[in-house]
């Protein structure tokens, strides 16, 4: 009896070391991102690493002061929201569409949107590239709210879809009985009741536009550059500036951290589409 | 009068049939315009010569571009080499780790689950670029981490990202970092979902925990599992990112895969005719691929056409 009680406290151990281990080697690499933000370039390029040091915060100053970061925040935060905008409107109407009415060929519509956001971008980004070029909507912000709606909305049709079948069909049958239109049963009682799984798309899809790289890398040249693009210019041909890059890496990371943190219930639903719970 | 009463609900039966339209044209409208335009338009582009920096517009190739890729154009060959590679490399070592690790925190995790999820889910949405910064200056070989790690056992440092044989696993590596905590995020949430029935049952029984695994907890979880393996090989094709910001696709093309090797047709060189054609093979080969997977998850009843 004796025994069984320890070798179960040994096992216990045994597991919250493995997971100690397991968030030690998730958590250690942004803490490095982190230090070498707040390192002076001397402390940065030294080796082995300091682990003491005067901790600076100069790298997030130049890059506001002699980059045009705070040019990269707001486009990011343009595109962002914009497009976040965008997918909620068009989305929600079609969610509640697939969700709600029957009709011939709904199912395939569905499956036809998700097939959507598997394309890989690259297979989409040199025509939409030329069209682009052509209507003169290169390096706007409008070429990337525009594009990334081809991944955005799928994702959120797919997710607010399932949080639409959550609410109970009666609520807005009883609705229609007492003569609210379809617009309006969908507007003032669906909308509310799905307000908080719209809440969670909404911030997933804002996270995605914020992290875009390649239609921005290849949209955008001067005046319409976002954040990732923002930041890698900071790695030259002479070499690469590691307190800018750092330092624009932790300010990129933030609004997504606290969203992810805001988002985290809904997280597993998001990010399988309202496969899993 | 009659008339205009029938007329009425004539119209309203109209406006009930097609309702569900009005709310849906507008999405897929749009889809339309920004996927299958532009695709149809890279179609018809891939038959064609075309180099936007050079004078003189389309001239027509036929199959060429298609017969050049296939037949002879052996970097392709390569990059398709690295590409299933790499899929296979990562996929499966996420899969493995991140089984391992939703096994374990589904044992402990009961009262402090809130902060495990919080620093599990961080490099999820982490913005890849900023992934790929991270791994940059881990593996940097005068001032990275990795390396300081290695001189503590005596090790010399090594170039990771620099030499052909470092470099591919290397990018693996940081890619395994990223999206090791997805495939434990989910399966921890399907391990967290199954009914403790058949558990008490085996319990019951006598079964070893290898048995109880077996037999009870991985076909429960399977459609879960396949959940996770669609979205991980479909996501992994389009690896862009972290190929960017590590190694450019270098050193030589040990790290070019598919995705990265259309880009620089496209972007790089400008063949914009032969990157349209290499872009509808990827996207073919990631159709056919998907599409088993979803045929598998459709059987099982996710992602099903009825539901």
């Amino acid at each position: 009896m004796m025994n069984e009680v320890v070798w179960i406290k040994v096992k216990k151990t045994i597991l919250v070391a493995m997971a100690v281990v397991v968030f030690v080697v998730i958590l250690f690499p942004p803490m490095v991102l982190f230090l070498t933000s707040i390192k002076t370039e001397l402390d940065a390029l030294s080796f082995p690493p300091k682990w003491i040091f005067q901790p600076t915060l100069e790298n997030y100053e130049h890059i506001f002061q002699f980059s045009p970061f705070m040019k990269y925040l707001l486009n990011s935060l343009i595109v962002a929201s914009l497009n976040t905008g965008a997918v909620l409107i068009l989305g929600s109407l079609a969610a509640y569409s697939l969700a709600r009415f029957r009709f011939k060929g709904a199912d395939n519509i569905a499956f036809w949107i998700l097939s959507v956001r598997m394309m890989p971008p690259v297979a989409a980004i040199i025509p939409i590239y030329i069209i682009m070029r052509n209507l003169h909507l290169l390096d706007t912000p409008w070429s990337l709210v525009i594009t990334y709606l081809t991944f955005n909305l799928p994702f959120a049709v797919w997710l607010m879809r399932s949080f639409f079948r959550e609410i109970p069909r009666e609520i807005e049958e009883s609705a229609l009985v007492d003569g609210c239109s379809d617009f309006s049963a969908f507007r003032k009682i669906a909308l509310p009741l799905a307000a908080p799984g719209l809440a969670a798309t909404g911030i997933l899809t804002f996270i995605f536009s914020w992290n875009e790289f390649l239609f921005a890398l290849i949209l955008t040249g001067s005046k319409a550059v976002t954040l990732p693009v923002g930041i890698i210019g900071y790695m030259k041909e002479t070499g690469i500036n590691w307190g800018y890059m750092t330092a624009g890496g932790v300010l990129a990371l933030i609004p997504v951290i606290v969203f992810t943190i805001l988002v985290q219930k809904h997280l597993v639903k998001g990010l399988t589409m309202g496969a899993m719970k | 009068m009659e008339l205009g009463r029938k007329v009425g609900h004539f119209f309203c039966l109209l406006k009930r049939k097609y309702v569900w339209l009005f709310f849906l044209a507008p999405a897929v409208a749009v889809l339309i315009s920004i996927v299958v335009f532009p695709l149809a338009f890279s179609l018809i582009l891939s038959f064609y010569d075309w180099n936007i920096i050079r004078a003189g517009g389309w001239s027509w190739a036929g199959i060429n571009n298609y017969r050049t890729i296939l037949f002879q154009d052996s970097y392709f060959r390569s990059s398709f080499k690295v590409t299933l590679f790499y899929l296979a490399g990562t996929v499966s070592v996420q899969f493995g780790l991140g089984l391992v690790v939703a096994l374990i925190l589904d044992q402990i995790t009961r009262k402090i689950i809130g902060f495990l999820r919080t620093v599990l889910v961080l490099p999820i949405t982490m913005t890849p670029v900023v992934v790929g910064i991270i791994w940059r200056l881990m593996y940097n070989p005068d001032l990275g981490m990795l390396n300081y790690f290695l001189s503590w056992f005596g090790f010399s440092p090594v170039n990771w990202t620099g030499m052909p044989g470092t470099a591919l696993p290397s990018v693996m590596m940081a890619d395994i970092w990223e999206w090791t905590p997805f495939v434990a995020l989910i399966l921890l949430a399907g391990l967290q979902s199954l009914p403790r029935e058949p558990y008490e049952a085996a319990l019951v029984d006598g079964a070893s925990s290898w048995q109880t695994f077996c037999y009870i907890t991985f076909p429960l979880l399977s459609p879960a599992m396949l959940v996770v393996l669609l979205i991980r090989v479909m996501d992994s094709f389009k690896t862009f990112d972290l190929i960017f910001v590590l190694t450019q696709g270098g050193p030589g093309m040990s790290t070019e895969i598919l995705n990265y090797y259309t880009y620089r047709y496209g972007f790089k060189f400008f063949h914009l005719g032969y990157a349209s054609a290499l872009s509808w093979v990827l996207l073919v080969v990631v159709t056919i691929i998907c599409m088993i997977l979803i045929r598998i998850l459709q059987s099982r009843g996710i992602y099903a056409k009825r539901t």
